[in-house]
């Protein structure tokens, strides 16, 4: 577990002197003619962002959410906070930091945003003095949000109570956490986000805005069953998406159909098929590769057959961020 | 709508996604504003995924133009005026329900090949399709095609259901009252006002918007927001550029027309308006008229308010540039101002005695667009002594263009022994805190026309309140001809009649 902070980027410094070495790493950025902040506005100016890797990540799999929350924040430069945690026996109990910062230039030199990561590794026995640590780090008065990423264990969340109370949105992905990760007793449920659900947003919204030509009552009426194929690297959307669907049949009045996901080996990897089936000879199919961004929607309510090609694709994972965040 | 009140498969998603299936109607299809603005937008739109999945584009012009050809130019002007490179992938679907239909704007057969075309494409769709109508041409066409609309049904097509037909004009909203009451009454004997979204693109910007939020988000402005703290207001839209080849139509117009009647007040009313009940459109659009009726006369003759000049020969950018006489296609002997500046006063009991000064025109120092906010001194009692302390006026400023933001003017004392104070500025600027790649004001507009919101559209009311003040202005200089008509080198901030406006109070131009 030492390896997760030692596999992300950014230099060393002491736990006492981080925003001088915030400091230093500017000036040597502007010295060595890289790109930095021009004014002191240009950075961590919107959000306060706490990646929280949980004990189950691996050097790789830090470096990749890593890697997103910088494409995130380049977009909306925020001052973000890496926890790191390890192992007690495996490390000595201190808590060591890492400091990193990147700019990027926009339409012109003016248009630079900047973000700066503060990376810090902590033995769970340090953790009462976590919160402190991490409160120092942040930007005061902004809204923090907290990426609870490979949590699998409610009993810990405890130890971050301030933090997750604090928290305007904790981002979970339903792909990595363990099923049910979203009804751990989170200390404000209702600010808790699944990103796998945030990554669908094209696909409801294709699916939605195409059935929402027929009134609710051609929807719900004497359907049969909803069935979900998909695909082996799909399995956590299809889920999720399945019971996204079954949320809205049921506001349109549905009830007593059966709700059906199967893990299909004739479909693509990244694909799924969706199919509303009634007692008569009206249907909704939406069969979608998300690997080549391709769609097609067909139905029969009555009027007449539609069929209908789209484009669709999953968000990216710093899109989903922000729309798990913002939205 | 409340999120309850839509579609289940909709709730939960933003209003802004949603739109019912849409066919845009672009009257004027290959013209300018098309293919600089429309056509960008609407390819954005699709590339962020917010056009409804049932979306048709159907161009309409005089010239006889192949659906294939119009396709290359739309996909030719995203390639130039897009903020987004071309994505073949996006612009192949957009492009595959791209078509155009040939016809005069006053031949009624034009407009029944058009309602073909539209019942064709709803057969093929197999569910009520909205149409969305947008005049993008010059005003003189106007009336024949607000006339067709009605005359083939297109106008009323589903009225006062969500997916009734709506029609998109662009400015000028007439050219004085009478022409704006003439443009109303044609509009109104077609479409129900809830049908008309008139367009002001600046409505559209980031900035604009975040002027609401800004007052009724942030109570710590709500107190300071009046006569009692509030000394002056600066609304700049400035030009750098010169008539360049729109001379034709810049002469028929000028700077009071084209700029000042229409931005500079659309500005003015977000700034002054009372706070709206909601954040409904009418209730905003309501507040904004109300505050426009207290405007007060403008004086013209003694002590008056107004200011207008052209610009001469000057420099621009380091470069000589002839002045507005001198440009092709303007009358020696022209009258047509390319400066106007111009102080109003509200009578209300919230700006009673605030100034408000408007100016706006072409071969100026710098392009920009803002709202300045001055507020009264503090009494002179502590930092009197002028040789010791810089004391600036405090200044709120909402750049609305370039570099979009806010800013204020704060004093601050020197680090040292001595007291000694400066100014010091606080910024937030969009492009630092939220990437400059916004989306651009017409992907907006049009969107919100698309789903039925015309919060950021001018109402009839706004534009006939807008001339009524205007018009005496525009009456009293075609009596002057060009008596009374300053110059001001290019490149500079302008004459200095306009700067005696401010002189009697003592207040001074920023220059931005």
């Amino acid at each position: 577990m030492a390896g997760i902070f030692d596999a992300l980027p950014g230099e060393e410094v002491p736990v006492g002197t981080i925003s001088g070495g915030l400091n230093e790493m500017w000036s040597g950025a502007a010295a060595d003619g890289r790109p930095s902040p021009p004014t002191d506005d240009a950075k961590a100016t919107q959000v306060n962002f706490v990646l929280h890797l949980g004990l189950r990540t691996d050097a790789a799999d830090a470096v990749s959410q890593f890697e997103t929350a910088v494409r995130f924040s380049r977009c909306y430069p925020c001052r973000v906070v890496v926890l790191c945690p390890v192992d007690d026996g495996s490390a000595p109990a201190e808590i060591r930091a890492k400091v990193y910062g990147e700019c990027s230039i926009g339409k012109s030199a003016d248009d630079t945003r900047c973000c700066e990561f503060v990376m810090l590794s902590y033995p769970r026995s340090a953790r009462i003095y976590l919160e402190n640590q991490v409160s120092i780090c942040l930007s005061t008065d902004l809204p923090l949000y907290y990426w609870a990423h490979r949590f699998t264990d409610s009993a810990r969340l405890a130890d971050y109570r301030y933090l997750l109370t604090t928290a305007k949105r904790v981002l979970i992905d339903s792909a990595t956490a363990p099923a049910g990760a979203i009804g751990f007793p989170w200390p404000r449920p209702e600010n808790v986000r699944d990103l796998a659900f945030a990554r669908l947003l094209p696909v409801r919204q294709m699916i939605g805005q195409f059935l929402s030509r027929y009134p609710v009552g051609s929807l719900s009426g004497d359907l049969r069953s909803i069935t979900l194929a998909h695909g082996a690297e799909v399995s956590c959307e299809a889920r999720v998406l399945l019971s996204w669907a079954r949320d809205r049949i049921r506001a349109c009045g549905a009830a007593g159909e059966t709700f059906d996901l199967v893990p299909s080996a004739d479909l693509p990897a990244r694909a799924f098929a969706l199919t509303f089936a009634y007692g008569d000879r009206r249907f909704f199919a939406c069969r979608a590769d998300l690997a080549s961004a391709h769609a097609t929607l067909d139905a029969d309510f009555g009027s007449g057959r539609t069929t209908m090609p789209a484009s669709v694709a999953l968000l990216s994972q710093e899109s989903a961020l922000s729309e798990a965040m913002f939205f | 709508m409340a999120d309850s009140d839509r579609h289940p498969f909709l709730q939960g998603l933003s209003k802004h996604r949603g739109a019912p299936p849409t066919i845009v109607v672009i009257f004027g299809a290959s013209g300018d504003l098309t293919a600089r603005k429309l056509i960008p937008a609407i390819y954005n739109l699709s590339y962020d995924n917010l056009l409804p999945a049932d979306f048709h584009l159907v161009g309409y012009g005089r010239k006889p133009i192949p659906d294939e050809e119009f396709r290359t130019m739309a996909s030719g002007a995203i390639k130039e005026f897009s903020r987004r490179e071309l994505d073949a992938e996006v612009w192949a679907k957009v492009g595959a329900t791209t078509t155009y239909v040939s016809g005069g704007y006053d031949e009624k057969a034009g407009f029944d090949r058009l309602a073909a075309r539209i019942a064709e494409i709803e057969r093929g769709v197999g569910s009520d399709v909205q149409c969305l109508f947008y005049i993008s041409t010059p005003p003189s066409v106007f009336g024949p095609i607000i006339q067709n609309l009605g005359l083939s049904g297109l106008g009323s097509r589903y009225l006062g259901k969500p997916h009734q037909s709506k029609v998109i004009i662009e400015k000028p909203f007439g050219r004085d009252l009478d022409s704006a009451r003439l443009l109303n009454a044609a509009l109104r004997s077609v479409f129900e006002e809830h049908q008309v979204y008139r367009i002001d693109h600046y409505l559209g910007k980031e900035t604009v918007q975040d002027l609401l939020v800004q007052r009724f988000a942030n109570s710590i402005f709500e107190p300071l927001w009046n006569r009692n703290y509030i000394e002056s207001v600066q609304i700049t839209v400035a030009e750098d550029q010169g008539v360049g080849t729109r001379a034709g139509y810049y002469e028929q117009s000028g700077c009071l027309r084209d700029m000042i009647q229409n931005h500079t007040m659309q500005l003015l009313a977000l700034t002054a308006m009372e706070a709206p009940g909601s954040f409904d459109a009418e209730a905003v659009r309501d507040e904004k008229v109300k505050v426009l009726k207290a405007i007060q006369p403008i004086a013209l003759e003694v002590a008056s308010d107004v200011a207008r000049a052209q610009y001469l020969d000057g420099m621009t950018g380091g470069k000589k540039v002839p002045g507005y006489l001198a440009e092709q296609g303007v009358a020696p002997d022209s009258s047509t101002e390319t400066f106007a500046a111009i102080r109003l006063s509200i009578n209300n009991w919230r700006w009673y005695g605030v100034p408000f000064y408007l100016r706006s025109g072409k071969r100026l120092a710098r392009r920009v667009s803002e709202i300045a906010i001055q507020f009264k001194a503090p009494p002179g009692t502590i930092f009197g002594q002028k040789d010791q302390f810089d004391l600036a006026v405090n200044t709120l400023s909402f750049q609305i263009q370039p570099d979009e933001g806010l800013s204020l003017i704060l004093n601050a004392k020197i680090p040292g022994l001595e007291t000694r104070t400066q100014p010091v500025k606080m910024s937030f600027r969009y492009a630092t805190t939220f990437g400059s790649n916004t989306p651009e004001a017409y992907e907006r507009l049009v969107l919100d026309a698309m789903i039925g919101d015309g919060t950021l559209f001018i109402r009839g009311d706004e534009t006939e309140t807008s001339w009524k003040l205007y018009t005496p202005v525009l009456d009293f200089w075609r009596s002057q001809g060009r008596k009374g008509m300053e110059g001001y080198p290019a490149g500079s901030w302008g004459p200095e009649d306009a700067n005696a406006l401010l002189a009697s109070r003592g207040n001074t131009w920023r220059q931005p």
